[in-house]
Order: C-alpha cells, then structure tokens, then sequence
C-alpha cells in the first residue's frame, strides 16, 4: 500500500442497491439516522463453539468472541471484499511519515449509550492494550505502537517505534482486539464488567447473554451508516456441534450459520432452499516439527518427509475438496504476498522423498514417531492421511497421539514434542506467518527452526510500506524456509456460511468474518 | 413424628458427609490432570504475563490445600464463586439457575413418558404371561436397553424431524421461557432418554407383579373370594410399585449425566453438558460445584425415594 | 464343605440349570445370538477381503453394495469390516473394565462384609460416593484426568461398575456369612481367605456373572458414548464408538455408517441382554420355581 493514499470515499460492500446508494459517499450524521425500519429477527446460528467468556475487544481471545465483538464494535479501520484496507470509523488516514499514521475520524459517531466517539477513546483504546493492568493477549498487535496523539477531536496520530507496516491490518474490525470502546463507559464500570456489557459504535448492541447458550442482539439505533442495521433483533445460538448446525438449519431453526461441515457441503449446495457461501480462508494448516530433537532435527529427514505425502489427497480426503493444497504459511488471500506455485519440496515425489531419507542420519532405522494432535475432527483426520501416506511412502512408523488442543499447544510451546498438527486462523498479516512463526525470534517459532536470512527478510519486510515490495520479500522468506522444510505446510481449507435463501447482504470475507456482516444483513 | 424426623436428619447429615468427600476428591483428581485454564480464557496469543495475571486473579498460583480451603469458605458462605473458563467472571450459581430447571425438564419429561409406556407395556406383559403380547413387550424392553441411545437420538431426528418436519431437529425452548415450547422441542430427546428408561422400568414391573402375585398373601386374598381386579388393585399392583419406584429413582444418575450425547445432539444446556464442558476446560469452580448439585441431587432423590416407598409399604414405618 | 463334595454337587446342579436353561427360550435366543456375536467378531474380520484400516480414497463414503455391504466410511475403509474389528475392540475393552470392576469390587464388598467395622465403613462409602456419582461424567471426568485411550476407557468402565459389584457381593455375603457351613469353617479355625474363596465365592457366583453379562453390554454402551465424544478409544484402532463417531460426523452425507453401525450394536446388545436375563430368570430360585409351575 503506497503510504500517501488517502481514502476519502467509503465505500461498503452491500448487496442491496439502494441501502447501497444511500451508504455511499460519505453520509451526512442526520441522514445517517434514519428513523429506522429496524424489524424481524435474524437467528444466526455460531457453529462448533460454545463458549463466550467475554465481549471486551481488549481481553477476548476466543472466534466466537470476534463474531459477536465485529456486531458491536468499530475499529479505525476495516477489510474490503478485497481485502484492502479501507477505513471504518476512520473518515481517511494517511501516513505522514514513516513511523506516523493519522486519521481523520467520522463525525457524529455514537456509541450505544448515546455518547459520541472522539479521538480520546481512540487514544484510550490502544493505551488501554498496551496497559499491562488489562492484560490483554491482544496486546502484541499494538506492541510496536510509542505513542497516541490527540490533535484535535476527530484527528488522531498514531506513532510507531520504527517503521511498522502491518498496523494497518491490525487497527481492522478483525481478530484485532483494536476495536474501539469508550473511555467514560469503561473506566465507570470497570473492566470486568465492561466485558459483561459492552458498549461500542457497532449497528448492535447486546440485549440478552446466556452463558453457553445464546446471545440476543438488538438494533444500534444511532449506528453511522444510513439505512443500517435492518433487523431489530439478532439471535444467536451457540452449537457446539457443526453437524447440529447443519440439522438446526435444514430443520428451519436458526438461518445463518459461521461454519459448516466439509463433508455437507456438496450436499448443501444442492439443496435449493439453502446457499452455501465458501472461499479459501485466511488460514494454513500444517504439520509443525520440532527442529531440536530427532528425527526432525535433520533437514534429509524433514524434506523426505515433507515430499512423502500428497497435499492434493489430503485435501481431498481430509477436506472432501473443500480447500487448495499449500506450499508456504501465507494464504491465497494475501494476495500480494501468496506465493500460489507449488515449492519443489512441499509436492509428493516418492523417488526424491526416498532419496533424502537415504541421505539422512535416520536412514538405517525403521522410526517410530508419534505425531500430536487433538479433536474427533478434522484435525484428527489430517494426521490420520498423513502418518498413513508417510509410512507407506518412506516405510516409517509415524502414529497418531490424540490430545486436547490446550495439551498439545502446551507441549509445543515447551518443546515437548516430535511433531504436531498446528494451524492459525485469521492472521491479517503476513508479518504474523513469516515474522513470528519462521524467524529465530517470532514469538509462535516454538520449533526451533533459524536461518539468519530468513529473519532479515521479515525485518526488511516489517519495514516495508509498499505492498507489492512486501509481498516478494515474504515470497523470498518462504522460498528458503519451505526449502529446508521449517514445517510442512498442508492445505489452506475453505471457510463457509451457510443460510437459507431468505437471507440477503451477506459478504462472506476470507478470515471468517460474521457478526461484521450483520450490520447490512437482511431478510427477503 | 421424632423418629421420622431423626431418620432424615441422619440420612441428611451422611448425605453432607459424602458430598465434602466428593468434592475433596474431585478437587485434588481435577487438579492432577494436565491442561490450563488460562490458556483456555486467554487463547493462543496470550503473553506470559496476562497468563500470569489470570493465575494470580483466580488463586490459581496458591498451594492446593489452600485453594481448596478458599472454595470451601465460599461454599460454605453459601457462594459458589464465579467461572473461571466456560462462563469467565459470570457466577456459577447464576448457570446453575439456568440450567437447572431444564435438566429438571427434560429429566421429568422423560420419566413420564417412561413411567407411561413401561406401566402399560409392563402391566400387560404380566397379566398375559408367557402368550405373544407378552413376548413382544418383553423383547421391545430389551431391544430398548440395547440401542445406544444417542443412536436412537439420530434415528428419532432422521425420520422425525427432517423426515417428516414434525418436531424441531435442533434447539430446546427453555421451560422457563414457554412450557408449550419446551413440551414441543423437548419431546425428541425426552424419548430418546425414555427409551432405556421405560424398557428399565418395564421389565423391573412386570418381575416384580408376577413376583408379588404368587405371595401368600394375594393367595389368601384370592381364596378369600375377592374379585380379580380388586386384588390386582390392592395387593398385587401396590405392593409391585415399592421395586419400581426404587428403580425410578436411581435413574438419577443417568438423568444427570448419562444424557450429556442427547443433550449435545438437540443443543440441551443441561447440568451434565455442563459439567463436562466446565472438566475439558478445566473452570475448576464450575465442576466443583456440578460435583457438590450432582451428589446433593442423586442423594436427596435417594432419601424421596426411600420416603415413598414407606409410604407404599403398609408393613413399614421409619 | 470339601471340595470334592462340592464339585460333585455342582455337577448335578449344572446339569439341571442345563435342562432348564435349554427350556427357556429367551436365554437360548441371547445364548445363540452372543455366540454369533462373539464367532463374528473373532474371525469375521479375517474373512473380509478388506483390512480395517485399508483406506480407499477413491471411494469415500459409498453408500452399501454388494462389494461393502455397509458402506464405506470417510476414508473409504469398509465399514462392516470395521465393525467386526470394531466389535472385538469394544468387547475387550468392555470385558476388561467389568472384569476388573468384579475382581476388585468383589474382593472389596466380600472383605468388607466378612471383617466389617471401620474397613467396612469406609470402603462401603467410597462405593456409596462412586455410585452417587452420575456414571457417564465419572466416566468423562476420568478421561480428563487419566487423558484419552483404551486402557483408561476400560478403567473407567471399571469404576463406573466397581460399585454395583462391591456391594451386591457384600450384601450376599452379609447373608451368608451366619449360614452354618460358614459358621463351620470358622469354628475350624479355617483361614479367612480360605472361607472367602471356598465357602463363600462358589455360592454368590451366580447373581455376580448375571451382572457381569449385563455389565458387558452396558459397559459397549459407555465406550461407544465415550469415544463417540473423541475422547475414549483413539483412531485408528476401529471401536463400535470411534466408527459410529466418525458416521455421526458425516452423518448428512453417508447416514449408513452411523445407522448400520448403531444397528450392529443393538443387535449385539439385544443378545447379551436376552441372555443375561436368562440367565437370571435361571438363578433366581423364586423365578424357576413359578418357572415349573
């Protein structure tokens, strides 16, 4: 992204036209109120989890948390159906030099409780995740950040302690944590309590919370986009089960969904009563390996490993199709920095895996290798392909060790572990996959894998503004770590929404957006 | 009644008993298993000092036996603490007064449908001994113990639900919010969960009726010249309850907790699903105190259920 | 008692509960069902073309044909092949957990009754405790703690039934412990081991192998529960639970895996219960008695 563009129009991407047409441009307060025709109710079913512990964007870590957060709160800034960058609460913003972002904020933005958002709780909000009080795992996407200047009340400057391109991504209504709250709100109720009722700019805001069981939102009345939200009420169920999703949906109980089954979906997008909505997401599953003990500290035996199986049947069988084979961390909707031709050591070539493992120190032994993962799901099934493809393959004894997700990403980060399942979602970033999973000093590196070029890249890439020129750095970076088979990349798999066919102005985006989609939501 | 009085208050106090040595139990196995809580609140991003803090805020970085003993003072203070990971800061007691009348519910709901069927089909069974009725009804009671029975759930919610659209396929109505709701989409998993129960009860009566009419005294009852039905009435089915009703109340355990799958299946918050849910992402608190419903519950039936049968029984008293 | 008197008399005993048992239809119907059960499960699996694990990623949930009668499942394994591995897997794991739930709650319930005071007081509320105990949670609870598998799943089946056999046994021998020949044997100055085992054991059997049959079944029902949650038996080993897991996941696309699957068990079940019921029907002396009439 050139650093002097400035994105003066907002612009949303609404199915229907005419609430289209009247968002467009920049709406004017008054007619940003519209006396609403806020009514129905929309029940939007969040599948495969069931706990919410918090609706505090500063302290949530958890997916369904997001969903929820993304109804009922703005940040500075939001992803396009493209996944650009473009503002939110933001009216423009531009960089005014190479460590200061400045943004010009909407006017007339109010919160829930009526009050009016200003660059003070801008300020407030990313000062407050840098407190250590608060706590807050969000906190690394402001790490970087020295200082929040107020100019005036709708400018705000936000300074870096270098060059940090990727704050852009993270000040995003995404899995950020930057979402903007209130500053008299909060630290009138306090944090714990803020958690429990939330007050942001969001087009709803919390009416009804049972803990692991549903969550009821109504209409923001005062919310900035003109002719938004069209629906007075939003239910949301918690299934824990995806499969009871599916059956809540076809039975007629709930009309939206955030997940789906791999397995339903041909199924699914048969049914003329339902639309299916699926694009590559923004994740990269892989198979992590420890570079510090055997058999994985030897770079032969990792590469004839990772040529060992085929990613194409994995995706078929592990994901019934639903998914593109990958070759690096970054995903393809990263565009600009997806490398999308396979990588001469993450295909399937029997005589070359054979060969490496021939060179290897672990050649003459038949090697036993429990590989770590967790879930009666998919998760499962991925090592299931994979320990099956590798033995036949190379003629190892690689096996199956079921754990729950915490057990293993505990042993991971301790290093108790030979190799392991492993996968992030909704990283905006590719600083997030390069920088802090294949650098030396990346925070989610728990492998042990180093290589001083690599870390050069992604520093250089850090600093990098232009996008085009960010990309290829992190192409580079991937290029020699792929080549020495840090990890063993796997598939990207599809994300999918489900909902029937009444549902209308839902724009599905690659890191498994929801509650964000809200807002323009609308029943036909 | 002082000796009635006497008899529950040392049941009750036994009850008590048991319930502090379970909860110490769980307490320390609970503890013993690996996993922690605030890599479940806080996620995977967390920094080393938010997992500090979380630890520090919930005593978590406290000796065992004193944590043990903080939990004990709230309890006894009549305050179950608050959760910790499936419900993070929000009471526990508060959970449990949302998720107990619809265990309550749904457990109810299904005796009764269980109690229905297993009176006719075990009553008819008996009266007809050894001819086809007989046979059918007694191989159905079977047939009803052997099926999984979130097997069942699926087959009830195949042909029922998405088959014919008569009953919802997921989603329970709270009995709180509509009892006709409730009644509607609880009907599924409440004869789901019925299904064993009534084969249970079934074969439990139709024993106990053959068992009850060959006693001396229906013999007598029956020389006497009383007519058939009256004896039925009086000697026979009377007495038959005492084993039946004792047999209900066991069920209990299984109302509890033996229903987590259906409760999973038709999106039932019930007290098992979450007690389990509360065990795999080890909120401590939260499973503390399921411990402490659970044994208070499964013990209190037991004292009802011991009462009732007094009750039945002319030839008993406390 | 001496032992050859002994034997001698449960010779003329065994061959009557055989004559009896052989007129009583539902116990030879579940007989003959089990032992179907158990001839398929040994070796029905080796007469499959197929191997459990032979994975066919070309035919993945095939609805049943000839070629797999139940279909095949996520990964193209034949799914009737998997039940009757699965089957043996379930069933070992069962029995193990009963068996060991017998031994130990046996030994436990019978000391306890014969020594009685505070041994008795305490082991008989810990049992107390574990039965108030909601199984299936016990059950989950432990697999927490213990972490997943099959041995824990049998461990867990085994202290979800420890109780039932700890104190059905000391009830029985709280009976027996005044009958005369016991009350001989002690005044012999017989070792109480030596009682527990030769005077007592042979005549509480009975009502203890009932349980332990119906015990099977229910314990089938506790694995398939468990690893239907993901948390008992692990893949790729096949167990009636871990089969009908993955079929309930899939369940939209291939609804065979899991209907077929929960079919097998029932009818598996059904014979087991039928015999255990039998078996009762046999050993309850009022039962046969009207059972003559």
């Amino acid at each position: 992204m050139s650093g002097k563009r400035d994105f003066a129009i907002h612009r949303r991407t609404v199915l229907g036209a005419a609430a289209a047409a009247a968002a467009a441009g920049v709406a004017p307060p008054w007619l940003a109120r519209p006396a609403s025709a806020a009514a129905g109710t929309l029940r939007a079913g969040i599948t495969g989890y069931n706990v919410i512990n918090t609706l505090d964007p500063g302290k949530h870590s958890l997916i369904p948390e997001s969903y929820l957060i993304w109804a009922m709160f703005n940040s500075l800034l939001k992803f396009n159906a493209r996944m650009e960058v473009v503002p939110d609460l933001a009216e423009s913003f531009a960089a005014k030099d190479s460590t200061t972002l400045s943004f010009k904020l909407r006017k007339g933005v109010k919160f829930h409780d009526g009050s009016e958002m200003t660059a003070d709780d801008v300020k407030f909000t990313i000062e407050r995740l840098l407190d250590p009080a608060l706590a807050s795992s969000n906190k690394g996407k402001v790490s970087e950040v020295k200082e929040v200047r107020v100019v005036d009340p709708h400018t705000v400057e936000i300074v870096t302690k270098q060059a940090f391109a990727p704050l852009m991504a993270f000040l995003t209504n995404a899995r950020t944590g930057t979402q903007i709250v209130p500053r008299k709100v909060v630290q009138a109720v306090g944090n714990d309590a803020f958690g429990k009722q939330p007050v942001g700019t969001g087009a709803y805001k919390l009416k009804a919370w049972k803990p692991g069981e549903s969550v009821t939102l109504a209409a923001h009345e005062g919310y900035f986009v003109a002719g938004q939200p069209s629906m007075a009420t939003i239910e949301v169920p918690l299934i824990a089960e995806e499969s009871s999703g599916v059956t809540a949906l076809k039975g007629g109980q709930i009309d939206l969904t955030s997940t789906a089954p791999f397995a339903d979906i041909p199924t699914l997008e048969q049914d003329k009563t339902l639309k299916v909505l699926k694009q590559p997401g923004m994740n990269c599953r892989f198979i992590a390996v420890n570079h510090r003990k055997p058999p994985f500290d030897d770079v032969h035996f990792r590469r004839a490993v990772s040529m060992a199986f085929d990613r194409n049947a994995m995706v078929k069988v592990v994901l019934f199709g639903e998914g593109v084979p990958a070759h690096g961390l970054i995903p393809p909707s990263l565009a600009y920095a997806y490398e999308g031709k396979a990588r001469a050591t993450s295909v399937f070539n029997a005589e070359r895996a054979k060969a490496e493992l021939a060179k290897s120190k672990y050649a003459k032994e038949k090697i036993n290798v429990p590989i770590l993962t967790w879930g009666s799901s998919w998760w499962k099934r991925i090592i299931e392909v994979f320990a099956l493809q590798v033995n036949q393959t190379l003629g190892t004894n690689f096996t199956v060790e079921v754990n729950e997700a915490n057990t293993v990403y505990a042993r991971q980060k301790s290093g108790d572990f030979q190799g392991s399942v492993w996968g992030w979602l909704g990283l905006v970033d590719p600083d997030e996959y390069v920088g802090e999973v294949l650098s030396t000093k990346g925070w989610r590196n728990f492998y042990g894998y180093s290589n001083p070029k690599v870390d050069a890249l992604a520093e250089q890439g850090r600093a990098e503004l232009d996008m085009a020129k960010r990309g290829a750095l992190y192409k580079q970076a991937e290029d020699i770590a792929i080549e020495e088979a840090a990890v063993l990349p796997c598939f990207t798999s599809n994300i999918h929404n489900l909902m029937t066919i009444k549902v209308q102005g839902f724009t599905q985006l690659p890191y498994s957006n929801f509650g964000d989609q809200f807002a323009s939501i609308k029943m036909g | 009644m002082p000796r009635a009085a006497l008899y529950i208050a040392g049941r009750l106090a036994g009850a008590l008993a048991t319930i502090a040595v379970g909860a110490l139990v769980v307490f320390f196995v609970m503890r013993a298993a690996s996993g922690d809580p605030a890599l479940a609140v806080l996620g995977e991003n967390a920094t080393p000092e938010a997992v500090a803090a979380f630890r520090a805020k919930h005593h978590l970085d406290a000796p065992l036996v004193a944590q043990f003993l903080i939990w004990l003072a709230g309890m006894l203070r009549g305050d179950f603490g608050l959760s910790l990971t499936i419900a993070g800061g929000i009471p526990i007691a508060q959970l449990m007064a949302a998720r107990l009348p619809i265990t309550a519910f749904v457990g109810l709901y299904a005796v009764v449908i269980a109690v229905l069927i297993s009176l006719i089909m075990g009553t008819i069974a008996a009266l007809r001994r050894g001819r086809a009725v007989d046979t059918v009804a007694t191989s159905v009671a079977v047939l009803g113990i052997s099926m999984p029975d979130f097997w069942l759930s699926y087959v009830l919610v195949f042909a029922l639900a998405l088959g014919w659209k008569l009953f919802p396929a997921y989603g329970f109505t709270s009995p709180v919010d509509s009892l006709a709701g409730a009644l509607y989409s609880g009907f599924l998993p409440a004869l789901a969960i019925a299904a064993p129960m009534a084969a249970v009860f079934a074969r439990m009566l139709r024993t106990s009726l053959l068992e009850t009419a060959s006693r001396e005294y229906v013999v007598v009852a029956r020389s006497l010249g009383f007519s058939k039905p009256f004896i039925f009435r009086q000697y026979v089915f009377r007495n038959a309850l005492i084993p039946y009703v004792t047999v209900i109340g066991l069920q209990i355990r299984y109302l509890l907790g033996g229903v987590v799958v259906i409760e999973r299946i038709f999106g039932i918050q019930g007290l098992g699903s979450l007690a389990v849910d509360a065990a795999f992402a080890r909120d401590y608190p939260t499973v503390q105190a399921c411990t402490v419903v659970f044994l208070g519950i499964v013990l209190l039936v037991n004292v009802v259920v011991d009462l009732v049968c007094v009750a039945l029984d002319p030839r008993r008293t406390l | 008692m001496r032992p050859d008197a002994a034997s001698a008399l449960g010779g003329r005993r065994g061959a009557r509960l055989l004559r009896s048992f052989l007129g009583n239809a539902t116990a030879v119907i579940g007989a003959s069902i089990t032992l179907l059960v158990l001839l398929a499960a040994s070796f029905g699996a080796v007469l499959m073309p197929y191997g459990p694990n032979e994975a066919d990623f070309l035919n993945i949930l095939s609805p049943p044909s000839l070629a797999h009668p139940f279909g095949t499942d996520s990964f193209g394994r034949d799914v009737l092949t998997r039940v009757l591995y699965g089957a043996r897997v379930s069933l070992v794991v069962s029995a193990a957990g009963v068996a060991l739930a017998a031994c130990v709650g046996t030994s436990v319930g019978m000391v306890s009754a014969y020594k009685g005071g505070y041994a008795d007081l305490v082991l008989m509320r810990f049992a107390d405790l574990l039965f108030a105990f909601p199984a299936f949670v016990l059950a989950l609870f432990l697999m927490v703690v213990l972490g997943f598998g099959t041995v824990n799943v049998s461990v867990a089946i085994a202290l979800t039934y420890f109780p039932i056999f700890a104190r059905l046994s000391r009830n029985m021998t709280l009976l027996l412990r005044e009958e005369p020949y016991v009350q001989a044997a002690r005044l012999m100055a017989q070792p109480t081991p030596r009682i527990l085992v030769r005077e007592i054991l042979p005549n509480i059997a009975a009502p203890l192998i009932v349980q332990a049959t119906i015990g099977v079944a229910f314990g089938i029902i506790i694995e398939a529960g468990l690893s239907f949650l993901g948390v008992g038996v692990q893949p790729p080993t096949p167990s009636l639970g871990v089969i009908m897991a993955d079929g309930r996941e899939y369940f939209q696309r291939g609804p065979w895996v899991l209907t077929l699957t929960g079919l097998a068990i029932s009818i598996a079940l059904l014979g087991l219960n039928l015999f255990g019921d039998g078996l009762r029907d046999l050993m309850d002396p009022r039962l046969r008695q009207r059972a003559g009439q």
